[in-house]
């Protein structure tokens, strides 16, 4: 103090308690701002009891007038989940200065939050009037929008907001509205977009990854899953994914490993329960995966896909009136699936009420189109039943159906499913079954036959491919168990 | 610093987490009763004797008690109390005399209060805002009396509405205020000339002209107002004045004032603007969606911790580099920099008690603290070159040394696949019954199966059986038909002998009143009594519930209850419309007697 220098502004002795008021009588009034940097402090690191006893004494001093305490109170209020009062303090704030485009932002957003859609949209619309190059006021319209089935309109804010500046969320806002008309091509395409502007976000990852799996194109679908995975090592969606991917290659030790981070994740997750059962079937734990199979469906129980898969693993493990019941309970929820009344002919079978079991059989034919197994099975049954004729029919059928499989893809098929239609042919005298030979011994992608269950969910669209490919071969199993007969009849006609 | 006892801290629970921990524990105190942002600490060799100091603008338990504290080592080596919270503290050189000791400075309020030698050496206070030439206008009016309160009030509104330039405190609080007020706070204040004036958020350095590590350095201060001053560091005028969008809260600056710099500047709004020397106005602008914690520039790369619980990097035009998630909430971020080594990273507090050094996206290091970390500094403190200065939430001091054999590598934190990948799945035993039923299933599954279903085909059919006579003996308390639609349902009170039972007696119907309506009870008479065995129902209004009370009479004092039927019926039909069972209870009061 004592070199006091000799600037231009005005300066008194700097010691700490001295310059209070140095006008007498009217008393001083205190900055109105002069703590709101440091509720900002406190309110980004989420001290919001610290927040609140400075916004308080804040008040009390400027009597109310510190617009920003009561902005902050607002938004403390908000994430409390006092929407209503939140709102009241917000349009407080939009009085006490009125040009202020983000009070109105924040006014609309409580509206938003409140359900009141229409509402905010005109808020958010004054609001563009105030600020135009806010992307924020265009993406949240766009999302009111959404909530008000405009898409159209919706669709328009959210690429005007993606002009102003580019968001992530902006584009899962606008993948979210092709996914609702379902158009999954225009989905895919924002997505991919997205991934190229930011290639770090594990939720733009797995979305595209599950659409790719979704339209069957697993090479792309894994790498994205895998590139998510990289980046978020417990994004759960992604793994359980992945995870049903590698399954359908058989890999059940590796998807188990990664099944196992989910499962501390989120370990009442159906889908995931079922997957793990799933894997457990694979490797013939038949016991394990009834387990979690009955886990799965403890959590899930209207899920006709856990009871397809315990119908299946309880025809693997002849408990036939077992499967009978929990195939039962899958077709009251999905009466529109060939395979589930084909597996459910087989439980009659097993359970030698043939005349349901015919019946069962007639229902699946007429529902399916494209699975020659089905008509295999049931040229089997017909003809242990010795009725060779319809038998033939069946057969023919199921030729049918190969070679207009064989005509569009190059698809490998269980041999003892060959082997089975090989001897049915030798046996009804229809001559060589020329049409496995070809198809047998090149056998290129090991990927199963049915796509049937891509109209599925999210989340678990292999385990139940898996499932499928499984259900062929068990089925096969259990064509071969009639063989022998088969066989025996086979001698007593010759 | 190294010879700090180590006796009172408390080394079990300051432990990073390996046993080969990259740090020495050199001091714990958790009472030091020291809570301040990382924005106000700061080390520097403050009386020029080569013992660096730490200088803490500390805000008191509850932000009461703001005082300037400077620490030698863990000692408190004095402590000076402040008139206003302090937003931020800085040290730097302001000319080139030789001693070359740093001065401080210390943001707080509308001022910067510079000390020299730990003393006041000068104040700078913000040149007051410009005041809206219309307000001040009609004050001048009520000073010489021409103008009445009534429309002052009118016209103040009225610029409030429109214009530009905001209000000032005196004039907002006027319009506050009853009518009745009015007057008298026009003549207290009326002779005052009014002003605005704004306070500083945020305060950094800027080399002025050399890149050295000890040239002179300009302070850069932001402010409510929206703007960012460069202030030179001997005449302290202002040299720039820069505009921002929004208030800042967090300043980064590099390069040198008279040369080129960059200055980016995180926002309340959520943004970061990106600035350089020739511009008035924000050249870049990084949108985080989020609020910034924290801003710290390593080489080239500006890092920006969002309360979203994540870092992000970004180049000095805004494109985004890398993103990493963190377990927590971030508290605060400071630059840890290690000139041996030439490293540059960045340190972290996280709400869950953690310290997490990350260089680019990569974890370096992380240190587990007892409480957690409010502000962070490092630097050379005391004749240590490494030291780590930390305070936690509940006002405690850690100071930590990085050991001289320390080398940060690459995976120091975690690495490799999630823990819970080795956990093993926890999959439902089965017992052994389990599996003597699944073979006993195996052997007679047909016969099961037969069994279950002859069993369900007679369930369905007595089910259907059962239906068929209710339906025709009007058993069921709904009555279904088109004319009388009518609900009934029954409580029963009391100990007994005596029970008040009452019948709710709803008509179904969307309009049509029902009328003629009688109730009969059927009762064992050797058990109880009625008042009234029998009685009429009043008009029967839509939707409304009647209550029919009755007092039923137990005449048994064997404990035995038995049923009590109720029929409701239409005058001259002997079917009933519906009916209700009563299980009555058993009487306690004659049990009891």
């Amino acid at each position: 103090m004592a070199e006091e220098r000799h600037p231009t502004r005005t300066q008194f002795p700097a010691s700490a308690e001295t310059q209070k008021p140095h006008l007498k009588k009217a008393p001083e009034f205190p900055i109105l701002e002069k703590q709101n940097w440091l509720i900002h402090l406190h309110y980004i690191r989420k001290d919001y009891e610290a927040c609140k006893a400075i916004i308080k004494q804040q008040l009390q001093e400027t009597q109310g007038l510190c617009e920003y305490a009561i902005y902050v109170q607002a938004l403390i209020f908000r994430l409390e989940g006092n929407i209503q009062e939140s709102l009241e303090l917000f349009q407080t704030c939009a009085v006490l200065s009125p040009q202020c485009a983000d009070n109105l932002k924040q006014v609309a957003r409580s509206l938003f939050l409140l359900g009141k859609h229409k509402a905010a949209t005109e808020v958010y619309n004054e609001a563009a009037k105030l600020n135009q190059k806010d992307w924020e006021i265009y993406h949240n319209l766009g999302v009111c929008y959404i909530y008000l089935k405009q898409f159209n309109k919706a669709q328009d804010q959210l690429h005007h907001a993606l002009q102003l500046n580019r968001h992530d969320l902006t584009y899962i806002m606008l993948g979210k509205i092709h996914l609702l008309v379902g158009d999954l091509d225009k989905a895919m395409e924002i997505y991919k977009k997205a991934v190229e502007f930011s290639p770090e976000n594990t939720e733009l990852l797995t979305t595209l990854g599950l659409l790719y799996l979704q339209v069957g194109i697993y090479q792309k679908a894994f790498e994205h899953l895998g590139n998510a995975l990289t980046y978020d090592p417990i994004n759960y969606k992604a793994i359980l994914a992945a995870g049903s991917m590698m399954q359908t290659h058989g890999d059940f030790d590796v998807a188990l490993t990664k099944y196992r981070v989910v499962a501390s994740a989120v370990p009442e997750s159906p889908p995931l329960w079922n997957n793990i059962g799933m894997c457990f079937f694979g490797k013939k734990k038949y016991v394990a995966a009834i387990s979690c199979l009955k886990r799965a469906n403890y959590l899930a129980p209207f899920d006709w896909k856990i009871l397809y898969n315990l119908g299946l693993v309880h025809l693997t493990m002849q408990q036939y009136a077992s499967a009978f019941h929990f195939l039962s309970a899958a077709i009251n929820f999905q009466p529109k699936m060939g395979e589930l009344y084909m597996l459910l002919a087989v439980a009659l079978t097993n359970l030698e009420d043939t005349e349901n079991a015919k019946r069962a059989y007639d229902k699946a034919v007429c529902l399916d189109k494209y699975n020659p197994l089905i008509n295999l099975n049931y040229a089997v049954l017909l003809y242990n039943q010795g009725e060779k004729r319809d038998a033939l029919t069946q057969y023919q059928e199921m030729e049918k159906k190969v070679n207009l499989l064989k005509d569009s893809s190059s698809l490998e098929y269980d041999s003892e499913m060959v082997e089975m239609a090989q001897k049915l042919g030798a046996a009804l005298q229809v001559g060589e079954a020329l049409v496995w030979t070809k198809s047998v011994k090149d056998p290129k992608s090991k990927q199963r036959t049915t796509s049937t269950s891509k109209a599925s969910g999210f989340q678990q669209p292999l385990g139940s491919n898996q499932a499928l490919g499984q259900a062929m071969s068990s089925a096969a199993a259990y064509s071969k168990l009639p063989s022998g007969k088969e066989r025996s009849q086979m001698k007593n006609l010759s | 610093m190294a010879a700090a006892p180590p006796s009172d801290f408390n080394g079990g629970k300051v432990e990073s987490s390996e046993a080969g921990s990259k740090w020495l524990d050199a001091h714990y105190d958790p009472l030091a009763s020291i809570h301040t942002f990382s924005a106000c600490l700061a080390l520097a060799d403050l009386h020029g004797d080569g013992e660096y100091k730490l200088v803490v603008g500390d805000l008191g338990p509850g932000g009461q008690q703001p005082r300037l504290k400077v620490l030698k080592g863990p000692r408190v080596l004095t402590e000076s109390p402040l008139s206003e919270l302090p937003a931020a503290a800085v040290t730097f050189l302001k000319d080139h005399h030789e001693p070359r000791t740093p001065a401080l400075a210390l943001a707080s309020g509308p001022c910067v209060y510079v000390y020299k030698n730990l003393r006041p050496y000068f104040k700078f206070s913000l040149p007051p805002l410009p005041v809206n030439p219309l307000e001040e206008d009609l004050w001048d009016q009520a000073k010489e009396d021409r103008i009445d309160p009534l429309t002052l009030k009118e016209m103040l509104e009225g610029i409030r509405e429109k214009a530009e330039v905001p209000l000032s405190v005196q004039s907002l609080r006027f319009l506050q205020l009853e009518l009745s007020e009015m007057e008298a706070f026009v003549n207290q204040h009326k002779s005052k000339a009014i002003k605005r004036q704004t306070v500083i958020t945020t305060m950094t350095t800027l080399k002025k002209n050399l890149a050295d590590e000890d040239a002179v350095s300009c302070l850069v201060l932001g402010t409510e107002n929206r703007e960012l001053l460069v202030l030179d560091p001997e005449a302290f005028t202002t040299l720039a004045t820069m505009k921002l969008p929004s208030v800042p809260a967090f300043l980064e600056v590099s390069g040198q004032f008279d040369v080129e710099f960059r200055l980016a500047a995180a926002c309340r709004n959520g943004n970061v603007y990106i600035l350089r020397r020739d511009s008035k106005c924000p050249k870049y602008c990084i949108e985080l969606s989020a609020q910034p914690v924290g801003l710290v520039r390593v080489h080239k790369v500006l890092v920006v911790g969002s309360n979203q619980d994540s870092l992000h990097g970004f180049t000095h035009k805004g494109k985004r580099l890398w993103t990493v998630q963190m377990p927590a909430a971030i508290l605060t971020m400071n630059l840890l920099e290690q000139h041996s080594r030439g490293l540059q990273a960045v340190m972290a507090g996280l709400a869950n008690g953690e310290v997490r050094i990350y260089q680019d996206k990569t974890l370096l290091n992380v240190i587990r603290t007892p409480d957690a970390v409010t502000s962070l500094c490092f630097g050379r403190f005391g004749r240590e070159d490494n030291t780590l200065i930390m305070t936690t939430r509940g006002g405690g001091l850690i100071i930590k040394i990085l050991k001289r054999t320390a080398v940060f590598v690459e995976g120091g934190g975690e690495l490799g696949p999630p823990p819970a990948q080795a956990t093993k799945l926890s999959v439902p035993r089965k017992t052994r019954l389990y599996v003597d039923q699944t073979l006993r299933e195996r052997e007679a599954g047909t016969a099961m199966h037969r069994t279950f279903q002859t069993d369900l085909y007679l369930l369905r059919l007595r089910a259907a059986r059962a239906y068929v006579q209710a339906l025709e003996s009007s058993l069921s308390p709904v009555s279904a038909t088109a004319r009388e639609p009518l609900k009934l349902h029954a409580v029963v009170q009391g100990l007994g002998p005596t029970f008040k039972l009452t019948l709710h007696l709803q008509n179904t119907s969307a309009a049509r009143p029902l009328l003629g309506l009688l109730v009969c009870f059927l009762h064992n008479e050797a058990l109880y009594a009625l008042p009234r065995a029998f009685f009429k129902v009043p008009l029967l209004v839509p939707g409304l519930s009647y209550p029919l009370e009755t007092f039923v009479e137990s005449l048994s004092d064997k404990g035995i209850s038995d049923v009590i039927k109720v029929l409701v019926l239409r005058e001259g039909q002997s079917a009933p419309l519906l009916s209700a069972h009563i299980n009555m209870p058993v009487s306690e009061g004659l049990a009891a007697a």
